[in-house]
């Protein structure tokens, strides 16, 4: 999926007081790319990713998804976006605790109605478990897993309907660096072998440079985008 | 649509004892108006049998009718209308009369035929026989009422065999009443009917209208060759301009008036739903608020707000189903309860006829219709009670779900 945004802008209103958390920012990102988004804290990066992501709407300027614009204030077709089209992964995992690993990853396939039959899922979830190899691991809780294992989980569901662009951010803001190294190298693989454009928040500059493409952040503005 | 409830069933199962709790506070209001309703269709399916054992259903009584003041008669060619009607076996008119005998005592007299006899089994002869309306004489045969022939030999030394002169009043269309003069003959008695024919003195009927000058019945009894089209025949009677009236008018005013006081009673009892219902709605606010990240991350991986919704209006419609099925069980529990512990009380306190009828069947009926409207009400109420919170759950932002701690 390509994306690209015009004069992307938002503001909070702490009160009077007007928070710019972005400031105009014009990104071009082509299909397949794995871009990592970096900069300090409280630059813009969440708030982008939720922009790009459709959980949030800016206040002003124009995102395009594959060269459609996104009309924000259409919830339905937000719900279709984010439904058929986006997976994201989470710095806290986010797990359903009552749900087993294999049926977290099933969960977002329930909300898609072209994959009718529980056997049909039940099987597409469990490649995806073989996928970021934790096929072992499919009936345990949550609360049984490793936080590796739990982000495991999170990048297979991620990928449960199919989708054309994967935000995350910062999936390894939880896990300790071996435990991250592993992860970004999954995420790495995944983006070669499903060929999905993939944007990620992270603090690891090191690990982002040997990625792809990085996107440095300051006070909501775009530094450089180095590939 | 079956992962719904398994998804629900699974978020219910972390929190048994909160949905156990909620399951029993339906369950027992379900309950209590199970047990109010189950009270009041059983006194009143007993009061319908009693009524049934003490009427004869298969009969229509006809009188004359009066609709908007036009007074329709019982007139032969009105009976014979009647007679050709499908599933009426014979009709039985018979007239009114009051005679006076020389001591001014008042008789109340009905001229009637055989078929009269026939529907009303109960009049049986203690001495003498009936009028035999074959023979002419110059006197006028009667038959006594248990009662009245009681009396009479009391008041004026009278019995079977004994002539006396009476005088019948004749009602014309305008002026005062007229007095007729006759001398009739006591030809029978009757043992006691036990209602108010004991007060009655019978004439044949063809004597007592040529005595009386009417040319038309003051009432007919319809025959019915089955209960079931009673009232059909009714409403052809009806239909002709007469007024009908059957022992199924009693039955229909009974079940009217126990219908309605065991509507209000089921109502009140059914205030305890309230609480119930407050729970449910309580419990799934506070389900919203323990997931709001749950639902922040559902939304962000493609659930809709109606996704949502249903995931939690799922919840309440587990709750409910259960709460129906433990409300029905209790139901049945607290109708046999009151059976055993209030039909003793209800016996010994109403005492007589009434209690005794009591003391043969169960006071309380269930029946399945009582038992589905139970399982409704729980369905309904934990479905209703869960569309508020259902909604909030629904119409949370996502971002801001997923930031919640
Ligand atoms: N809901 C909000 N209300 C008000 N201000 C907000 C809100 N969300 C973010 N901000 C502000 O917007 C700015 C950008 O926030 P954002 O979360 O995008 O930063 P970030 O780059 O992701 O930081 P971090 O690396 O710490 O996660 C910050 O100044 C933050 O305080
Ligand atoms: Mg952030």
């Amino acid at each position: 999926m390509t994306v690209e945004t015009k004069g992307l802008t938002k503001y909070y209103w702490m009160g009077k007081e007007k928070v710019v958390a972005l400031d105009g920012v014009d990104l071009k990102i082509e299909e397949g790319e794995f871009i990592s988004i970096v900069g300090p804290s409280g630059s813009g990066k969440s708030t982008l990713l939720n922009i790009l992501g459709c959980l949030d709407s800016p206040t002003k300027g124009k995102v395009f998804l594959d060269g459609a614009q996104v009309d924000y204030r259409n919830k339905r077709s937000l719900v279709i976006l984010r439904r058929k089209f986006l997976g994201f992964v989470f710095q806290t995992f986010n797990l359903i605790p009552a749900l087993n690993a294999v049926e977290n990853v099933e969960y977002p396939m329930y909300f898609n109605k072209p994959l009718k039959s529980k056997s049909e899922r039940k099987e597409k979830a469990m490649k995806l478990l073989a996928l970021v190899g934790l096929e072992k691991r499919a009936n345990h809780l949550p609360s049984e897993l490793s936080g590796g294992e739990l982000q495991r989980v999170a990048i297979a569901r991620a990928f449960a309907n199919g989708p054309k662009l994967i935000l995350a951010d910062e999936p390894t803001g939880n896990l300790d660096s071996v435990t991250g190294r592993s992860i970004l190298d999954l995420l790495t693989r995944l983006n070669n072998e499903e060929k999905m454009t993939i944007i990620m928040v992270t603090h690891d500059f090191e690990s982002a440079k040997r990625m792809g493409t990085v996107i440095r952040i300051l006070d909501g503005r775009i530094q450089e985008q180095e590939r | 649509m079956m992962e719904l409830f398994l998804l629900a069933g699974r978020q219910l199962r972390r929190k048994k004892l909160r949905v156990f709790l909620i399951v029993l506070g339906i369950a027992i209001g379900v309950a209590a108006v199970i047990g109010v309703t189950a009270l009041g269709e059983g006194i009143r399916v007993q009061a319908v049998e009693q009524i049934k054992a003490s009427h004869d259903l298969t009969t229509v009584e006809v009188s004359a009718g009066a609709e908007a003041g036009n007074v329709t008669l019982i007139t032969e060619s009105k009976i014979k209308a009647i007679k050709q009607e499908e599933n009426v076996l014979f009709v039985a008119p018979y007239v009114k009369d009051s005679y006076v005998t020389q001591n001014n005592t008042y008789l109340a007299v009905k001229g009637v035929t055989p078929e009269y006899r026939g529907i009303h089994s109960n009049l049986q002869l203690e001495q003498g026989n009936w009028f035999d309306e074959s023979t002419h004489s110059n006197y006028t045969q009667i038959v006594l009422g248990y009662d009245v022939a009681k009396r009479l030999a009391v008041t004026e030394d009278l019995g079977v065999g004994d002539e006396f002169g009476a005088k019948i009043r004749l009602y014309g269309e305008e002026g005062p009443p007229r007095d007729k003069s006759t001398v009739v003959k006591i030809v029978g008695i009757l043992e006691s009917a036990g209602d108010e024919h004991d007060n009655q003195v019978f004439v044949g009927i063809t004597e007592a209208m040529e005595m009386d000058e009417k040319d038309a019945y003051d009432g007919l009894l319809v025959k019915v060759d089955d209960p079931a089209f009673v009232a059909s025949v009714r409403e052809k009677i009806e239909e002709i301009g007469l007024n009908a009236q059957s022992a199924q008018d009693v039955i229909d005013e009974v079940n009217r008036l126990m219908v309605a006081v065991t509507l209000v009673l089921g109502f009140f009892s059914g205030i305890s739903l309230v609480v119930g219902a407050l729970m449910v709605v309580n419990t799934m606010i506070i389900s919203v608020y323990e997931r709001t990240r749950e639902i922040g991350l559902s939304k962000a991986l493609g659930a809709s707000d109606l996704d949502i919704m249903k995931m939690f209006l799922a919840e309440c419609l587990i709750i409910g189903v259960m709460g129906g099925i433990l409300g029905d069980l209790l139901g049945i529990g607290f109708s046999v309860m009151i059976d055993l512990v209030g039909k003793p009380f209800l016996v010994s306190t109403l005492g007589g006829e009434l209690g005794a009828s009591l003391q043969a069947g169960s006071i309380t009926a269930i029946t399945p219709s009582i038992l589905a409207v139970g399982f409704a009400i729980s369905l309904v109420l934990s479905i209703v009670s869960g569309l508020y919170p259902a909604r909030r759950a629904a119409r949370l932002s996502p971002l801001d779900a997923l930031r919640q701690i």
